[in-house]
């Protein structure tokens, strides 16, 4: 758990963050997004001190951050920053090692700790260990990145723009990697963008912040999208919020009525959400589409339904 | 190849000489390269030490060498001993600004990661910014073994009896001086073109990664 208590940080007069005070529980995702200058890189690097903060306190496990030493802290944090920062010297391995060996842990254990990460991440090891960063590609470096800061097990891992320069497609494809490797690791994570789809899509929750480090709102994104607190959250959740909200709502959530009479051309996965069944009911002719699992037709979406849904869920 | 008769036929001179001026090289080298290393890091972590290491270090190499050499042999007596300070003080620029170059070259990102991984000042610098500066950095070594090679040569006019000795004393000879001359200029150049392609490999092998290969 890490706390933020009445957080400033303040540049000469310029005030970066704005008495933040946030609660980030053990195990989840929490995304801090706004626009450029709203302070969520600098509360960010607040919490393993590469910034301190002017005043207010931030605590791990109800601990005061400024009681460790800074680096034994660092340490235990795991960092990873937008342009990745690996060792260019060092191959694929020895980065991932980083901390471990700051940490004096035996050979052979750094070895197998590697090896898992590598695997974990998936890129063989045969293959990938020994390769230097300039012989990877932006996404898998990317995922280097991301292994290098979880070497050590750590149990908070902070993420700064991690997948900001990375084109759309890979971008997404990492976004999905991330899901499912929190699945495996179930770190606390804290992750700052400016790209609210991607908030909303990585988030267990999202805290919106406005220039000057003012905390808008903190809520889980299906919330965040049905109910904006303030003019500023509805700016920044710009066109369609609802549309949008629709990618959090899982297919199989929904009441689907029975397929009577004729088949309609186009179908959509089981496995999707509705914003994927709003897409398949737009292309099809008839606006209807059938919902399959695997070959077999579960059921039929139409507008109707996706609506109902919509609101049902609100 | 009347050059080369000369040496071999003076070569229980000019052998000692060569020996003399290897020495001579190898120490300064060492010595500068060590005072450099240090003098770059300070400069690299603070603009103005840089501003005053470069000044007084680049002012140094404005002092003719003769000159230089004279004024610390009223000092350190004659012969070797205020040719290897005079040698030392002139490869510092080299490898002082080389070194700053190097450290500062390194990608904020990666030291930033570096940093946020929990790395000390000391083994950020150990561990990240001088192994990617080594390029760099032997770039400046590079420059200045070469140039010691050459003006250890002018510690003849303080008593050195380095290669530099068989090059004065043919000065002002009324027959022969091309072949003397050749005589210290030949070893010279061998010394300092073999020290140069020796560093040059060690600078290609061990630039491994690195992201800038300096080829200076």
């Amino acid at each position: 758990m890490i706390t933020f208590d009445r957080v400033v940080k303040r540049y000469g007069d310029q005030l970066a963050v704005d008495h933040l005070s946030l609660e980030i529980k053990s195990g989840e995702v929490v995304m801090l997004v706004g626009p450029s200058g709203c302070g969520k890189t600098t509360s960010l690097k607040m919490i393993n001190r590469l910034i301190e903060p002017t005043d207010g306190t931030i605590s791990i496990d109800d601990r005061d951050t400024r009681t460790y030493d800074v680096n034994d802290l660092r340490r235990s944090i795991g960092y990873v920053i937008q342009q990745v920062g690996l060792f260019p010297h060092q191959s694929v391995a020895e980065n991932i090692a980083t901390v471990p060996r700051l940490l004096g842990w035996p050979k052979q254990r750094i070895q197998a700790r590697v090896e898992e990460l590598l695997d974990l991440i998936g890129l063989p090891a045969p293959s990938y260990a020994r390769r230097l960063p300039a012989e990877l590609s932006g996404g898998e470096r990317q995922r280097v990145g991301v292994a290098r800061a979880l070497g050590a097990d750590p149990n908070i891992l902070l993420m700064d723009e991690p997948f900001g320069a990375i084109d759309p497609i890979a971008r997404e494809r990492l976004q999905n990697e991330l899901l499912r490797l929190q699945r495996v690791v179930r770190k606390t994570i804290v992750f700052v963008t400016h790209d609210i789809d991607e908030a909303v899509k990585l988030g267990d929750r999202v805290a919106l912040l406005s220039k000057g480090g003012v905390l808008e709102q903190f809520a889980t994104p299906e919330e965040l999208l049905a109910h904006p607190q303030s003019e500023f959250v509805t700016g920044f959740l710009g066109e369609g919020p609802l549309v949008r909200r629709l990618a959090l709502i899982p297919i199989a959530e929904v009441q689907l009525p029975a397929m009577n009479g004729a088949a309609p051309a186009a179908s959509v996965g089981f496995e999707g959400t509705l914003r994927d069944a709003l897409d398949a009911v737009l292309r099809s002719p008839d606006g209807r589409a059938r919902v399959v699992k695997g070959d077999q037709t579960v059921g039929i979406v139409d507008a109707d339904v996706i609506r109902a849904a919509s609101m049902r869920s609100r | 190849m009347s050059v080369f008769q000369y040496i071999s036929e003076n070569w229980d001179q000019i052998g000692p000489q060569v020996v003399t001026h290897l020495e001579i090289v190898g120490e300064c080298v060492a010595i500068t390269s060590a005072i450099g290393l240090a003098l770059g890091i300070a400069a690299a972590r603070s603009e103005a030490l840089s501003t005053v290491i470069m000044a007084v270090a680049s002012t140094i190499l404005t002092v003719p060498s003769f000159a230089l050499f004279g004024l610390l042999s009223i000092w350190f007596g004659l012969a070797n001993p205020p040719v290897i300070i005079g040698l030392v003080l002139y490869g510092l620029l080299p490898v002082a600004r080389n070194t700053r170059a190097g450290i500062k070259t390194v990608d904020p990102a990666v030291v930033e990661s570096a940093r946020g991984m929990g790395m000390s000042p000391l083994q950020v610098l150990l561990k990240v910014e001088l192994p990617l500066a080594v390029p760099v950095v032997l770039g400046g070594i590079r420059q200045a073994t070469v140039m010691i090679v050459a003006v250890a040569t002018v510690g003849a006019t303080v008593g050195v009896d380095d290669l530099g000795q068989t090059i004065l004393s043919a000065i002002g000879r009324s027959t022969g001086t091309l072949d003397a001359v050749l005589a210290g200029i030949i070893p010279v150049a061998v010394i300092g073109i073999l020290a140069d392609a020796i560093l040059a490999g060690i600078q290609r092998a061990l630039s491994r990664g690195r992201v800038s290969v300096a080829a200076t």
